[in-house]
């Protein structure tokens, strides 16, 4: 079986101090996954953008969603993805 | 929370507030620089009856102070007549619970206007309406114009990195190409609140 290889991007705004916010996530999701994410991106943005995205499937955004994602709910989301 | 002259003394002056600055500097000068007064704005701030106290919330991170705390800071040295103090709105949220943007959120900068009693002559948050809604049409008409771009609603991961660092690119034309019309709004709005001060 050819090994799938998937992504996490997390699309931050650069000019609203929410780095933190995408570091914390960032760590929880490498802690969590492991290699089993082939990659986690960073995407520094604007106007008040935190999306994220898991193969390209928006598991939040602060837009559509409103505030921050709790890592625990994102965690889930992408462990779900994982065993499909 | 009230602000009297004990907690207004607290706060860094413009200049110190550019000193303990960890990021930006550059940028923050770099706009100081280009802000043009017009001798009508400045002849009216200087025609004050008195200096106005000016509270500030900033971040040196926020776009939003990069571009407009610059504005006041040259309006404050060269009319002469606003004495303003700064506090980080991370370390000062009982002031920044008392001005939050639509009741919710901690939008900076904060620009509030006190006479010498401490009376509230105004408040001013974040950036003109105007300069919002202009932003908005002149980002739509460059989606329009780069179809590449795809749709403004789309989240901006979808596009490849070559793609979005010209989007990135096309939008920071366009905000240094309203930078002029913004900071004339910006002095438009603050001499409407500053000149409530009375005689």
């Amino acid at each position: 079986m050819t090994p799938v290889a998937h992504k996490v991007k997390i699309t931050y705004c650069a000019e609203c101090g929410y780095e933190p916010q995408t570091l914390d996530l960032a760590k929880a999701l490498m802690l969590e996954f492991g290699a089993r994410l082939s990659c986690i991106e960073l995407i520094p943005w604007e106007g008040g953008t935190f999306d994220v995205s898991f193969d390209g499937d928006l598991l939040h955004s602060m837009t559509r969603d409103g505030g921050f994602p709790k890592p625990d709910a994102i965690k889930e989301a992408v462990r779900a993805r994982l065993s499909a | 929370m009230t602000i009297d002259r004990a907690r207004f003394d607290q706060g860094l002056t413009y200049e110190a507030y550019k000193d303990q600055m960890t990021r930006n500097r550059d940028r923050l000068e770099e706009n100081e620089q280009r802000v043009a007064l017009s001798k009508e704005d400045l002849a009216a701030f200087r025609a004050l009856p008195r200096a106005v106290k000016v509270v500030v919330l900033a971040e040196d991170w926020c776009g939003d102070v990069l571009a407009n705390l610059p504005v006041l800071g040259r309006l404050a040295k060269e009319s002469g007549k606003l004495d303003v103090r700064i506090f980080l709105r991370d370390q000062n949220d009982d002031i920044m619970q008392r001005y939050l943007n639509k009741g919710q959120f901690k939008s900076i900068p904060v620009f509030v206007f006190f006479d010498d009693d401490f009376r509230e002559l105004g408040h001013w948050i974040e950036r003109p309406a105007s300069v919002t809604e202009v932003r908005a049409k002149r980002r739509k008409d460059i989606f329009a114009a780069h179809p590449e771009f795809g749709s403004p609603d789309a989240p901006v991961d979808q596009l490849a990195e070559e793609i979005r660092v010209r989007l990135q690119a096309e939008l920071a034309k366009m905000r240094d190409e309203t930078a002029k019309f913004a900071n004339a709004e910006v002095i438009r709005e603050i001499r409407e609140i500053a000149t409530r001060v009375a005689a």
